[in-house]
């Protein structure tokens, strides 16, 4: 027994080295702007800065209607499937593997490929541009969000409801926002944050559709600039950081279900 | 609701998934096959043969499956410590929080924490430097290169890995070990016939996981490398860019090849996760 | 010597002592049952036997050899899990060859041997299948099977029929019971279930709160509990309070009404408080029967349980059951009748309080 805690203990300690190490690296280089002294002028500096206001509203906005029209999209398809269409959830399933099958590279080729002349010329309009990306969002998203969901709905009984629902008289409607979305609580904020994380720190997408979105941001920033970028690895570190921490804290209790993810 | 009208309930993710998913893709698949007058050809799949872009290929294969394995190994270890090697229930719980930040911070910001921790005025770097006075960059390591990428990579891959493998090894029973041992088999004869067979078609389909989720990336190496690394993506991302190759269909067929390779790895895991699945029913 | 031996038998968990001073000797083909509530300790004397859990004292011989800190893999036991622990990478033939593949016996003999223990458990020709292809019942046929392939000294089985439904669980007691006596292997049974330690059992080892209430046969545990625990936990038990009117003649006042009991009352003393108990099918109506004891008393409820009727009565303070084999001719009292009951002295048992 001595022996395999001691191996254990090892494995463990590699493994919080190579987690915190970075961390600690990029904190400490974050802080040193300044020669000599430790302070926050690189925070400051990103803080300031114009152009970290503007793409970080406008990705927190792009997250903002990734969530609300993926949800709406995926929940009702998700209870649909559930209740009237068993027969569609093995299609439904493989269509929500796909994206990992086409990566985000591959993706925005082919948005580009369509979508940049006619008869739908999305890329022309800023717009319809964001749109598109809101939409690629969506696609990169839609494995997590539907699993999430999925998961949601296989733990309550949605015919049970659905039917207790219906003989008390109740519409579609209300049934879908005052009974499903409500039990799906935990599993909708779960794909919601998990959502948030991957769009705001999205590079590919935006940088290639030209959005200035704060991935790209951060890149350029990268490009000129040495300690700005550590103190925005770290500001982005503690958002995702707190948005898993908020999937945890939601799901406590709930069995643990992994949370896979990013766009890498 | 039966019939067709049941599956109008359904008509607006497939609008979705076929305008913004099947479609772009289909639409690169066939351009692959297609000069730049839309006539069919197959000189674009042939010239994925020429030496650079196989050594594309070959180069985003070889570290896909550096990180993928070295990162499933070690992340095997680490969920095995967790849940069987007999620690305290909190290392778990935190190990499994940890690995859920850490397998989501990728892209950018982890280029970034790894250009400020190894890069050639890192932390680290500058902490060998001033009190090992050894410099790792005259010692052949860089953070640009292969061997500095796939080290970055490694940083969601493993985590991803136990998140992947710690229900698996859950899965294993208890009951089983004990059956094994009340039948004389060492710990050794365990994980030979039992532990390991179980676990393997978990262990493989994770491996083809991880490997398909590097070969996919952009992010993290266009803001290390600055694209200097001659992967497979970052060729995409500079033909979408307009650079270089001038010839959109020869790109087409450049991600034709990537929807393939990730198609066969996908098809691969589902496979494997369906066998363990049986299994374990 | 006896074939198996737990001496003093003690397990600690920490503060909580799950085993206690355990003593029991098995002879050679004999199967006894671990008898007890959950908890009770049974499972953790069964492990440690295979040698999953260390005794915290005393020790454990088999065939005269110490095994008390022999490890598991080296003890040559058999063991059937509740969950039956079939190995799902594994054909049920591997399954069943496994304990001889380890042994490295030649692949022929493991053949050979897999297909005679499928025959064995009736299950020819099915060695190629997976364990997900069979029902519970097969997978624990299978695992009998697994774990009597490579001849062990001893079978251990820890509740083997407690996840399949009722009807399979009659039927594999009987097969269990059967293989186990045309192998005359010494085997060790943990059950809560009292009519499988009773229908299977040439001893029963009841067991409460870690130690050992009663050992006896199926017969002298059912008819002489010696503690009120066994006589409450096998069977249903009638208890009643009577107060003693003289211990030298066995006469007992119940709510008024004096009975006789054929049973000593160790020197207790006149008008102390003591616990009858009486069976309730060893109660019949006075009017077919005439035995020494008769009590008044009402009838409260009467239920119909198919081959029995159970009636319950009462005697003032006193509330209890009575059973008479249904019969359709019988003509049963109404609920609040009066009626008349008999049973005779050995029926009265007198319970010292267990432990």
């Amino acid at each position: 027994m001595k022996k395999i805690n001691f191996w254990a203990w090892l494995w463990i300690v590699l493994g919080a080295v190579y987690f915190f190490l970075p961390l600690y690296g990029t904190l400490d280089f974050s802080l040193r702007e300044q020669r000599g002294v430790l302070s926050f002028l690189a925070y400051q500096n990103v803080l300031n800065d114009p152009r970290f206001r503007d793409s970080f509203t406008f990705s927190t906005l792009m997250a903002v209607a990734t969530i609300i029209v993926g949800l709406l999209l995926i929940v009702p398809t998700a209870y649909w499937v559930h209740l009237r269409l068993p027969q569609a959830r093995p299609i439904v399933e493989f269509i929500t593997l796909l994206p990992f099958v086409v990566p985000a590279i591959v993706l925005v080729f082919g948005f580009i490929r369509i979508y940049s002349g006619p008869p739908l010329a999305l890329t022309n309009s800023t717009t319809t541009t964001n749109a598109l990306l809101m939409f690629g969002y969506m696609v990169v998203a839609l494995p997590y969000t539907y699993r999430s969901v999925d998961a949601g709905l296989r733990a309550i009984d949605v015919r049970t409801l659905t039917e207790a629902a219906q003989s008390l008289g109740a519409g579609w409607f209300t049934i879908l926002f005052r009974i499903i979305f409500p039990n799906l609580r935990v599993a909708l904020l779960s794909g919601a944050f998990l959502t948030f994380a991957i769009v705001v720190g999205e590079f590919t997408l935006a940088n290639l559709l030209n959005r200035p979105a704060f991935g790209p941001y951060m890149v350029l920033l990268g490009q000129d600039r040495a300690y700005e970028p550590a103190a925005l690895s770290i500001m982005s570190f503690a958002l995702t950081w707190a948005a898993i921490g908020l999937i945890q804290l939601l799901s406590r209790g709930a069995p643990e279900q992994s949370q896979l993810g990013g766009v890498h | 609701m039966n019939g067709l009208l049941a599956w109008l309930g359904v008509a607006p993710f497939f609008l979705f998934a076929i305008l913004f998913l099947l479609w772009p893709s289909s639409s690169l698949i066939i351009g692959g096959f297609q000069d730049p007058a839309g006539n069919f050809t197959l000189k674009n799949i042939g010239d994925l043969f020429t030496p650079s872009i196989m050594n594309s290929y070959a180069l985003s294969i070889q570290i896909s499956a550096v990180t993928a394995i070295a990162g499933a190994l070690f992340g095997f270890l680490l969920a095995y410590a967790a849940i069987l090697g007999g620690l305290p229930r909190w290392i778990r719980t935190a190990l499994m929080t940890l690995c859920g930040v850490a397998s989501n911070f990728a892209g950018v910001p982890l280029a970034f924490a790894f250009i400020a921790t190894l890069g050639r005025t890192g932390f680290l770097t500058a902490l060998f430097v001033n009190v090992l006075g050894i410099n790792i960059y005259n010692l052949g390591f860089n953070l640009y290169n292969f061997w500095g990428l796939a080290l970055t990579y490694m940083y969601f891959q493993f985590p991803l890995m136990v998140l992947i493998m710690a229900p698996a090894l859950d899965g294993l029973k208890r009951e089983w070990r004990e059956a094994s041992e009340n039948m004389g088999a060492s710990s050794f004869q365990y994980w030979r016939y039992v532990a390991l067979p179980i676990l393997l078609p978990a262990l493989l389909g994770a491996v083809i996981l991880l490997f398909g989720n590097y070969f996919g990336a952009y992010a993290t190496a266009y803001a290390l490398t600055g694209g200097t690394l001659p992967l497979i993506t970052i060729g995409i991302g500079q033909q979408i860019a307009g650079n270089v190759l001038y010839n959109p269909n020869l790109g087409y067929a450049l991600a034709l090849g990537m929807i393939v390779i990730m198609a066969v790895c996908i098809g691969g895991y589902t496979w494997l996760q369906s066998r363990t699945a049986r299994w374990l029913r | 010597m006896a074939f198996l031996e737990l001496t003093n038998v003690r397990k600690s968990f920490g503060q909580v002592n799950a085993v206690e001073s355990f003593d029991l000797k098995v002879e050679r083909g004999e199967l006894v049952s671990f008898l007890g509530p959950s908890g009770c300790g049974k499972t953790t004397t069964l492990r440690m036997i295979a040698g999953f859990e260390m005794p915290t004292d005393g020790s454990i011989t088999i065939n005269g050899a110490d095994i008390t800190y022999v490890p598991p893999n080296k003890r040559n036991v058999g063991m059937v899990f509740q969950s039956y622990a079939l190995f799902p990478n594994m054909t049920v033939a591997d399954n069943i060859g496994f304990g001889l593949k380890i042994a490295k016996k030649p692949s022929s003999e493991i053949k050979k041997r897999a297909e005679e223990m499928l025959a064995l458990i009736h299950m020819p020709g099915l060695g190629n299948r997976y364990p997900y292809q069979l029902s519970g019942g097969q997978q624990q046929r299978v695992a009998l099977a697994r774990a009597l392939a490579f001849s062990p000294q001893v079978l251990l089985l820890d509740e083997p029929l407690s996840a399949l439904d009722a009807k399979i669980r009659v039927s594999l007691r009987g097969e269990i019971h059967s293989i186990q006596q045309k192998l005359g292997i010494t085997t060790i049974y943990v059950t809560h279930d009292q009519e499988e330690a009773l229908s299977m059992s040439d001893r029963v080892v009841v067991m409460n709160n870690g130690h050992i209430e009663q050992i006896g046969t199926p017969f002298e545990i059912y008819n002489f509990p010696k503690t009120e625990f066994v006589a409450q936990f096998v069977g249903t038990l009638n208890t009643l309070t009577a107060e003693v009117r003289d211990a030298a003649d066995k006469r007992l006042v119940v709510d008024g009404q004096e009975i006789k009991s054929a049973h000593a009352l160790d020197g207790a003393q006149v008008g102390e408080k003591v616990t009858v108990s009486i069976r309730p099918e060893r109660i019949s109506f006075y009017g077919e029967i005439q035995k020494v004891n008769t009590m008044n008393c009402t009838v409260e409820n009467i239920s119909f349980l198919g081959s029995i009727v159970r009636i319950q009565v009462r005697t003032g303070a006193n509330v209890f059951y009575m059973d008479t084999f249904n019969n359709p001719f019988l003509e049963l009292p109404k609920i609040g009748d009066k009626i008349q009951i008999t049973f005779s002295a050995e029926a009265v048992l007198v319970l010292r309080q267990s432990a």
